[in-house]
């Protein structure tokens, strides 16, 4: 079986930024990621874009391609394809490659399983024509589809972002219809002036705002009580603005509400969780190396804490110096020397940070479902009001309600339902979500055939000889 | 808190045993240290199996298989049970013998329910079988349930009847004094007359307070559940010499077991899995079923279960103290007799006896062996 001093789980930014640092202080490093391309969800196929004019996706993807290089001329040893399934604390890694199950071991492991946006239960949200703002970038990045007429609906950077992208493209979009509440902006406006340090950030975001409004796409503001309208199909959107409602028609609504931390991996890995009242979502707890309850298992990037892309840089940077540290190939005194400015860097984020949780934070309204038949678990159809009942027999804990109503036992493992299912618990039982919780999660993290682990132990006994 | 009767565990056993004491109007606490149905009782294969059951265990288990058919409209609540044949497939001529074998005791014991099949009514059975397979054996009165709602819907009659589940509350101490019981729980005191120790997996460490020893032993069996898939096997399936066990529930998923075992870290209250014995349970199952092969795995996970050495359970009185009685070590194979287990220690706790023979079920049946 292959060992390396370190396994890095996923190429995105914090995992692309750590891997050169490591790869260049002569570490023997593999880096994991199941696209065929690195770089993550934000310069998917920044590379080798599909698009005839990619500059049109703005300068930070731009930027990404410069980075993809850099990691690629790394030295660090690069699975293109390799979809991890198991991340044991004991170093091993079990991962599929190219149909087969493969196993390698580490003495230090890095986690970077990124960010996923997070889910909006409006009434009507698991209809045909209802994607989420990041479905929108995946299909423009990877295969250049955009949705004509598509009315985009929510808060925050990243909706902006791809409407922006759209007008730029000249693709037709109906409407933005923005969420955020009049009172977040009067509860963010004592944090503005802090967060103006991060200036060049603030700038990217009223940019963005500043382009939308000139193309004179129809924009509602604080829009509230969404629905998708339709029944087999969405046919559009209703909510009301300024009270008054309003019906926007459109076959594809986009939705997005701000992203948390994707937990599966770290939570299936056994590390420890603590639920982030400012984000409104659960974070794995790391130091500022990025270490984790299990001490050489590190967590880098939107995975350990949203942090945006160049937070997540900063912060990968960082562990890999830790990292190299832990592997005694550099002092103390050196680790603390390289990170010094990137530590820096993530703290003077911080204040920004703290305004963009403020005034984009997740509102009740769309963060739990209203509606007892609006699905909370998709896969296995079940709605807010299966789980009221399977709450009302007993079943107060997510693991418990999961065991009784099926909920989270779909191929998604819950990483749809899991901050749904704590949030209404918490409702339910006027508690914490602290202490109701999470899903035990498991490996297998993907759907894996018979076939292919069942011949695990030969390809093993293959490798060892 | 005060009861007549202290369950500790609130699994299957505990929740039955409660449900038949507060019936007949006994009041009662079950203390729970996790949640009810946390370990072995919520996450089992749901087996609720007679076939090629220990001999000893025959007349509890028929007995239980009743109490099965009608125990959704009993209880008010739906335990997931569903009727269903169970064939134990022979791979050759020597599992054929076997099965002649015990064919032979089973009917001298007067015990009918089990039937030789040939290799084509086998085939019958189960069309997508290797052809390979030489027949097997079948229990038409054997089926499955949903662990977790089958031990929620015990627990919610036993409420219902006025018995109280507290969660969350590990017995840290228990001890007599006069004709009481004295139980120091992790959040509140009790007070019972009686205690019944149904602590599954940790029921050592409760016989032990009591006052009883016993060579338990706990592992960590495990499962694998499909994404769904078309209907391909009604009948469930085992085999008579091999790992392979597996079932399609109504909704097309594939629950496959088998017995391998991962690690149990009981100290921890967790499980790990052990990937290269379930390879092996996938390539069994894959041998025995080609159309399996391209199955995908969803889910795979372990519980904790408590094993006897001579994998029968323990039930009866303490030995070392009054007042006290046990419903452990099932050995994996309990969920099914778990409604019957409960009429019968409640019938131990109020009347002092039962309708069975519980000779090899003592407490104290390794006490005097010599290995």
């Amino acid at each position: 079986m292959q060992a390396f001093d370190c396994a890095i789980v996923g190429a995105g930014p914090a995992g692309m930024s750590a891997a050169i640092e490591l790869a260049q202080a002569g570490a023997d490093v593999v880096v994991l990621d199941r696209a065929d391309r690195a770089g993550g969800q934000i310069y998917r196929s920044a590379a080798d874009s599909p698009l005839p004019d990619a500059a049109s996706l703005g300068p930070d993807y731009a930027a990404g391609a410069d980075l993809i290089s850099r990691f690629e001329d790394s030295g660090a040893k690069h699975l293109a394809g390799a979809d991890a399934w198991h991340l044991g604390d004991d170093g091993r890694i079990l991962f599929s490659y190219q149909g087969e199950t493969r196993e390698l071991h580490s003495r230090e492991m890095l986690l970077c399983p990124g960010a996923m946006e997070r889910p909006m239960p409006i009434p009507g949200w698991t209809l045909p024509g209802v994607m989420t703002a990041g479905a929108a970038q995946v299909m423009l990045k990877s295969d250049a589809v955009v949705a004509d007429g598509a009315v985009f609906a929510g808060s925050g950077p990243l909706l902006y972002l791809i409407v922006a992208q759209y007008l730029r493209l000249g693709v037709p979009v109906a409407a933005l219809v923005e969420t955020t509440p009049r009172q977040h902006y009067l509860d963010a406006a004592p944090l503005m002036p802090r967060a103006l340090r991060q200036l060049g950030q603030l700038r990217k975001g009223l940019s963005l705002l500043r382009e939308i409004r000139a193309s004179g796409v129809s924009i509602y503001r604080h829009a509230e009580n969404l629905e998708v309208l339709g029944d087999e199909n969405a046919k559009g959107l209703r909510f009301v603005a300024s009270g008054k409602q309003y019906e926007v028609a459109a076959d594809t609504v986009f939705l997005h509400h701000g992203v948390q931390p994707n937990l599966n991996m770290t939570r299936a890995m056994g590390l420890a969780h603590h639920w982030n009242s400012a984000q409104m979502c659960w974070q794995v707890t790391v130091d500022a190396f990025g270490e984790s309850s299990v001490a050489h298992v590190s967590v880098a990037g939107d995975g350990a804490g949203i942090v945006g892309a160049d937070g997540a840089c900063a912060a990968g940077r960082v562990a890999a110096q830790n990292i190299s540290h832990r592997l005694g190939r550099i002092s103390r005194a050196e680790r603390d020397n390289k990170t010094k400015s990137d530590l820096a860097y993530l703290s003077a984020l911080k204040p920004f940070r703290r305004f963009i949780d403020c005034l984009y934070r997740p509102t009740d309204a769309l963060s739990s479902p209203r509606q007892a038949n609006t699905l909370v678990c998709r896969c296995e159809e079940q709605s807010m009001g299966d789980l009221r009942t399977g709450f009302e027999q007993g079943a107060r804990d997510p693991n418990a309600l999961k065991s009784l109503t099926r909920c989270g036992m779909g191929p998604c493992q819950g990483r749809q339902c899991g901050h749904l299912v704590t949030g209404l618990l918490a409702q339910w039982r006027e508690e914490s979500p602290e202490a109701v919780g999470y899903y035990r999660l498991r490996s297998p993290q993907r759907l894996l055939t018979l076939d292919e682990l069942g011949r695990y132990e030969t390809v093993t006994a293959e490798a060892a000889e | 808190m005060k009861a007549d009767v202290l369950i500790v565990g609130g699994g299957i056993q505990g929740c039955a045993t409660a449900y038949h004491l507060a019936r007949k109007g006994a009041s009662v606490i079950v203390v729970e240290k996790d949640y009810s149905g946390r370990h072995a009782s919520g996450v089992n294969a749901g087996g609720v199996r007679l076939l090629g059951r220990d001999m000893a265990e025959l007349p509890l288990s028929k007995a239980s298989m009743e109490l099965w058919q009608t125990l959704d409209e009993e209880l008010g609540h739906d335990t997931g049970f569903r009727r269903q044949t169970l064939i134990n497939i022979a791979a050759d001529e020597v599992d054929l013998a076997t099965l002649r074998a015990r064919e032979i005791k089973m009917h001298d014991a007067g015990f009918t329910h089990e039937r030789i099949i040939d290799r084509d009514e086998l085939r019958d059975r189960l069309p997508y079988v290797s052809s390979n397979c030489v027949g097997g054996v079948i229990s038409d009165l054997d089926g499955y349930a949903i662990p977790y709602k089958a031990t929620s819907a015990f627990r919610l009659a036993a409420e219902r009847m006025g018995a109280q589940v507290i969660e969350s509350e590990e017995v840290l101490s228990l001890r007599r004094v006069g004709d009481t019981w004295l139980a120091q729980g992790s959040q509140r005191r009790y007070e019972a007359e009686t205690v019944v120790n149904c602590a599954g997996a940790w029921a050592d460490r409760i016989a032990l307070m009591i006052g009883d020893n016993v060579p338990l032993s706990h592992a960590a069996p495990m499962l694998m559940i499909t994404a769904r898939m078309p209907h391909f096997a009604k009948p469930v399936v085992g085999a008579v010499s091999r790992q392979l066990s597996f079932k399609q529930f109504e909704n097309g998923t594939v629950l496959i077991g088998g017995g391998a075992k991962g690690f149990a870290d009981r100290a921890n209250n967790r499980t790990r899995l052990d990937y290269a014995k379930l390879a092996a349970a996938c390539r069994t199952t894959a041998e025995f079923f080609p159309i399996m092969c391209k199955a995908s795995i969803n889910r795979m996970w372990a519980g904790l279960e408590a094993y006897m050495p001579d994998n029968l359970p323990v039930i009866g009185p303490a030995v070392n103290a009054p007042r006290a009685f046990h419903a452990f070590g099932f050995s994996a194979h309990g969920f099914q007799m778990g409604p019957v287990v409960g009429q019968v220690l409640a019938d131990l706790v109020i009347g002092g006896q039962c309708r069975f023979n519980l000779s090899p079920f003592r407490i104290d049946r390794f006490d005097r062996k010599v290995l």
